[in-house]
């Protein structure tokens, strides 16, 4: 395999091993969960290679019978943001969900707290 | 017989105007009944205005949940406290306690798990126009062809729960525009809904929380939300 050295895949190389060390550095920071951040390396791993070498793209682009390599490579990434995507909306109602509950408790939690605070009162009375 | 412990839920946002009177009603016209004022995060003065009202447990809630999770407190609450009976009641004076008393018949008469206060089912005092009357009209058709029953009025906030229903709802409750999901939610866990009649009153300040604009949105969502339920599985 030879190292494609043009501008793009230049721009490609950087632009992934940017996001390979940012999501490094953020599991590092725990702004991340491990969890999540699996992905995001295997995209960044993913980008960092096809860039880098243009014979698995020409390849995967053959196969799927696209002529213009860069332009399967962009179906591919615009695909995988779509299932990031997904998930990350199936997160958020999971979160909205537990929030809701949790709110839900707490506003029931402060009216047992004041009634009891009452009774308190009345019986220092 | 002694008269089983009720407690009447009243879902208020931003409601200063109508929340004391709907109380007070209820204090009159159901006498001994518990009332639980759920105020969904107001702008305004609406929960010192319900807790103006003796004996009353007002629950504030420290964000705006939407109608649904308001009522779900609710239905938490009367789950926890070993009620065996609820009522909902709008806090905008829309419906009328004294009519709470149709919807305890109507439950010990058909034994339903839930009775739903029906503006359209012989009482005539109230005629919803336009728009409204056609969506309202959708929804009892769609509730015929899917489920089979008769409901003439899904979209009643104005409704009754024994047990089964409380214990269910406290699980599982659509967020907005809860009420004709909730019907197919019943339905499908082989719960029985009945209507009885009952008179409302337009409501006398504020607006609506339908407004024009929002008026596809909410029928795409109710519809789809019916569609979904019906195809979800028991859970």
């Amino acid at each position: 395999m030879t190292l494609a050295l043009d501008k793009i895949h230049l721009l490609g190389i950087v632009f992934s091993l940017v996001i390979i060390f940012a999501v490094f550095w953020l599991v590092r920071q725990r702004m991340i969960k491990e969890k999540y951040s699996l992905v995001w390396f295997l995209i960044g791993v993913f980008v960092l290679v096809m860039s880098a070498f243009e014979e698995p793209m020409d390849h995967v682009s053959s196969m799927i019978g696209v002529d213009y390599a860069p332009s399967a490579l962009f179906a591919i990434l615009i695909a995988c943001a779509y299932l990031l995507l997904l998930n990350l909306s199936v997160t958020i109602s999971d979160l909205k969900r537990h929030n809701k509950a949790l709110t839900q408790e707490l506003g029931l939690a402060m009216l047992r707290l004041e009634e009891l605070e009452k009774k308190q009162d009345k019986a220092a009375k | 017989m002694q008269e089983e412990r009720i407690l009447i839920v009243i879902p208020a946002f931003n409601e200063q105007n109508n929340v004391l009177k709907v109380i007070k009603d209820v204090q009159q016209d159901v006498p001994g009944a518990d009332i639980l004022v759920i105020n969904d995060c107001s702008l305004d003065n609406t929960s010192d205005k319900a807790r103006l009202a003796e004996g009353v447990k007002v629950v504030d809630l420290p964000y705006n949940l939407g109608i649904g999770g308001a009522v779900q407190t609710g239905f938490r609450y009367a789950r926890s406290q070993g009620y065996r009976t609820m009522v909902q009641i709008d806090a905008d004076g829309q419906h009328i306690p004294r009519e709470v008393r149709k919807l305890v018949q109507a439950m010990r008469e058909n034994s339903s798990d839930m009775v739903i206060g029906s503006r359209f089912l012989d009482v005539r005092s109230y005629r919803a126009t336009g728009p409204r009357r056609v969506g309202i009209a959708l929804f009892s058709c769609m509730f015929r062809l899917l489920l089979g029953t008769k409901i003439t009025d899904g979209t009643s906030g104005f409704r009754i729960y024994n047990r089964k229903s409380i214990e269910l709802l406290a699980k599982y409750y659509p967020n907005d525009y809860p009420e004709p999901e909730a019907v197919v939610l019943l339905k499908k866990h082989g719960l029985r809904i009945s209507e009885v009649g009952v008179e409302m009153r337009p409501r006398e300040y504020g607006e609506s929380s339908i407004t024009p604009i929002k008026t596809p949105y909410y029928m795409a969502k109710v519809i789809l939300a019916i569609l979904f339920s019906c195809t979800r599985a028991r859970s």
